[in-house]
């Protein structure tokens, strides 16, 4: 742990002289209404200022369930841009013929963990943790509508624990209030993204281990721009941003994969 | 998923809200009893404490309960131990939360119903030798009956109705602290608009038929007078 806070801290000034290379748009200024996953608070939290002052483009940023915005932005939410933390809520915008695409764009890939206080009873960490019949409250995000929750059941389910970790799921809105469950002690253990388990806050007050990728599905974590919106061009610098390859390369210091 | 005739919710939902009003009525009498009839200048800070949850955000009782009597205080650890479980995600803290939350709809209503009472019937029963809790449960309580029905009417449908500290504090767990309109919500932000919308319905008529009751009751003496 101490090794990975090392590499983001190092690593955070290149954010800097990697944004350098990146000519502005000639248009620049004006405010983004970003929706985005629950996942990608801690990411847009270190990347918002950067972007920010490189390209005077301001970020409002709301975040929540990948459902529940995508189902906002159905009725008729003002977003800008949303990042959904999959492929499937994504599509639901462009299945309403609301995003500027026909596909929505995949910037990043999720990944989930198993994360838990340093003062749990349950040392050390392990996926076997979830095989204890000792065990009191687990804190998920709500598996219909948020794509971690979703793949936190799928894992389960594989690898077999589903039946003895069931009876003590606790179920959270988003992966924010899982995170948060776990984060007051309230809940033991809480299935949370990478994103989460890596962020300052959560890396000092407890430790993870990631799910092997074969036993969830791709969490193909997908943006679209929306075609009705008054700030397409900004919200397009923020989608290309994203998607450069100096910010690609630094995600996996965030918790993320680089798509391919 | 959840189904419309969620009975589990349903049946939770009457436990909490049944629960609820019989410990509220335990602590509004009380209560009621001090801020009316009380002598100390305290009663009017007494009066505000009570009303608190009128105007509170229920996100701020939701955050104390989550954290300030989670496991990571010491309170929340004596909590956990007695209990044998965190107040979060449990029946006992939806109903720890429900009373707090409610508390002013089971006060408000009986201090009204004793302030109302004609003060010579009290004092008449003090001249022939009552003692004051005699006073007030032979003379001022039963001349204001009614004000505690309209207690535990109101108590009962606005626990029915809590949604925020169950949304913080609940977990969603079915038979254990989904409620009626937590599951409401849950319905509505997957879509299924028509199950909702049943569900929906279930609740207004409810809500009305308990206000309808609580103002077509008889009337007792003192509220009419």
């Amino acid at each position: 742990m101490l090794a990975l806070a090392g590499i983001v801290s190092l690593c955070l000034p290149s954010f800097l002289s990697a944004q350098k290379q990146v000519q502005p748009k000639a248009n620049a200024g004006g405010e983004v209404t970003v929706f985005a996953a629950a996942d990608m608070q801690p990411v847009l939290e270190v990347l918002g200022p950067y972007f920010e002052r490189r390209t005077g483009i301001k970020l409002k940023v709301s975040y929540g369930a990948s459902a529940t915005l995508a189902e906002q932005i159905v009725n008729g939410a003002p977003a800008d841009i949303f990042f959904s933390a999959d492929f499937v809520f994504a599509e639901h915008v462009v299945a309403a013929n609301l995003a500027d695409a026909v596909n929505p764009t995949p910037y990043a890939k999720g990944l989930l963990v198993l994360w838990e206080r340093n003062d749990s009873r349950f040392k050390p960490l392990s996926l076997d943790t979830l095989a204890r019949k000792d065990l009191k409250s687990v804190a998920i995000a709500n598996a219909d509508r948020a794509p971690y929750g979703r793949a936190a059941v799928s894992a389960l389910k594989k690898m077999g624990y589903f039946p003895n970790v069931a009876p003590h799921l606790v179920e959270a809105e988003s992966v924010g209030q899982a995170a948060q469950f776990a984060l007051s002690g309230n809940a033991e253990l809480a299935f949370l993204s990478q994103t989460i388990a890596m962020s300052p806050k959560y890396k000092a007050t407890g430790s993870f281990v990631l799910f092997p990728l074969s036993v969830y599905p791709d969490i193909r974590q997908c943006a679209v721009v929306m075609k009705a919106s008054s700030h397409r061009e900004q919200a397009h610098v923020l989608l290309n941003y994203i998607t450069s390859d100096e910010i690609q390369n630094h995600l996996p210091e965030l918790g993320l994969q680089k798509i391919q | 998923m959840t189904t419309p005739l969620d009975s589990s919710a349903l049946m939770l939902t009457l436990r909490l809200a049944t629960l609820t009003t019989v410990v509220l009525l335990l602590v509004a009498l009380p209560l009621a009893y001090l801020i009316a009839f009380g002598k100390s200048r305290l009663r009017f800070f007494l009066e505000a404490v009570v009303a608190l949850p009128l105007v509170l955000p229920p996100t701020v009782l939701g955050f104390y309960l989550l954290v300030a009597l989670g496991p990571l205080t010491g309170p929340g650890r004596l909590l956990r131990d007695l209990l044998g479980h965190t107040l979060a995600f449990s029946f006992t803290g939806l109903l720890v939360g429900s009373v707090v939350y409610s508390l002013p709809f089971a006060v408000q209503p009986i201090v009204a119903g004793l302030r109302s009472v004609d003060r010579r019937y009290l004092e008449a029963g003090a001249t022939l030798g009552a003692s004051p809790l005699q006073v007030f449960l032979r003379v001022a309580l039963p001349l204001a009956k009614s004000s505690v029905l309209a207690a535990a009417v109101l108590a009962f449908a606005h626990t029915v109705g809590e949604f925020g500290v169950v949304l913080m504090l609940g977990g969603n767990i079915p038979g254990r602290t989904r409620t009626l309109s937590i599951a409401l919500f849950d319905l509505i932000e997957n879509g299924q608009f028509h199950e909702a919308n049943q569900l929906a319905l279930l609740l207004l008529l409810f809500s009305t038929a308990a206000l309808l009751l609580l103002y077509a009751r008889p009337r007792t003496q003192a509220e009419v007078a």
